[in-house]
């Protein structure tokens, strides 16, 4: 008897743990989605996101044979009591052009859950759930839809997203 | 051009950049490992000493033009650095091989396989002409020995059994 996977849907998570002194600054990231917000401009090219990008492709090349290539990023901000609408990084219209993988970074974040949403053949409408914490990273494919919610009441939760594609 | 591998704090190489020689010179115009460091913790965010340069040219222990070989093997993606021997390791083939210095490979505990008899190799070799329908003839055996993890033995196998 033999077994052939033909499609799998993993998600990778865990801390960035970059070396000693080269740790990702996490406020100056703050700072440029707080930017962002605010002119809704495209979020600042900085040496922070580069590390934090660059470990992404690195580790995860090295762990997981996976190439990954950037597609786009941005931040955001999530207030208090904030639930997300559905997100989905994907265009049905246009897979061509749409990321293979969502990558969501905790920049500044406080009881913050991620609920990523997948269907298991025929049992559909599952659910995942995972608190999203401070220099945390959760990567899944981005045809899974997802929610961010701000669990608690005092303060604003700060997200980097980066999508990509594999080659 | 010159090679380096940047490493990460388990020494696991992630990935061999090339660095134009001209960005490695030091003062007095010579080739200096850690001028070509310090130029990739500066464009490349990541800290001069886990940059490490490698040899394109050299695998095996041997430098492919014969020149002198440098750090064992080129570095590649998942390759170790050991830095007390200064050698960059492939993966490890088995859990039980073990680190051999002198050809810089992984062997196994219980050193090569055997060598085959003088009759398994005539076995092995293609004999001359052909067959009854014109064909040529083929080996009628492919002895071999394959590594045994379980037992940490050398099997000897036949491929065309």
């Amino acid at each position: 008897m033999q077994k052939k996977v033909l499609s799998e849907q993993a998600l990778y998570f865990g801390n960035v743990s970059m070396p000693k002194h080269w740790e990702i600054d996490r406020t100056e990231l703050t700072h440029h989605i707080l930017h962002s917000s605010l002119t809704n401009e495209k979020l600042q090219f900085s040496k922070t996101f580069d590390k934090l990008n660059t470990y992404m492709r690195d580790y995860i090349g090295l762990e997981y044979n996976i190439n990954l290539v950037n597609k786009s990023t941005w931040g955001n901000i999530y207030k208090p009591n904030e639930t997300t609408i559905p997100l989905l990084n994907i265009d049905p219209v246009d897979l061509r052009n749409s990321p293979d993988f969502t990558m969501i970074y905790g920049v500044e974040v406080k009881d913050c859950n991620i609920r990523i949403h997948y269907e298991d053949n025929r049992r559909k409408g599952r659910s995942w759930d995972i608190e999203l914490k401070n220099n945390m990273f959760i990567m899944f494919p981005s045809t899974n839809m997802y929610y961010i919610t701000n669990n608690q009441k005092d303060s604003l939760n700060f997200v980097q997203t980066i999508t990509y594609e594999y080659i | 051009m010159a090679h380096f591998a940047k490493i990460s704090e388990n020494k696991e190489v992630l990935q061999v950049l090339t660095l134009d020689n001209k960005d490695m010179l030091n003062a007095d115009g010579v080739e200096d490992e850690t001028v070509g460091q310090q130029y990739l913790e500066t464009h490349n965010n990541w800290p001069a000493q886990m940059w490490i340069q490698t040899s394109f040219n050299t695998s095996g222990g041997q430098h492919n033009n014969g020149g002198t070989p440098f750090r064992g093997n080129y570095a590649g993606m998942g390759y170790t650095w050991d830095e007390d021997d200064q050698i960059f390791w492939p993966k490890k083939t088995y859990a039980s091989w073990v680190k051999h210095i002198e050809s810089v490979s992984w062997k196994s505990p219980i050193g090569d396989a055997p060598a085959l008899t003088a009759e398994q190799e005539n076995q092995n070799k293609t004999p001359e002409g052909t067959d009854a329908e014109g064909k040529p003839l083929n080996a009628t055996h492919g002895w071999h020995y394959i590594w045994n993890e379980t037992n940490t033995t050398w099997d000897l196998t036949d491929s065309k059994a």
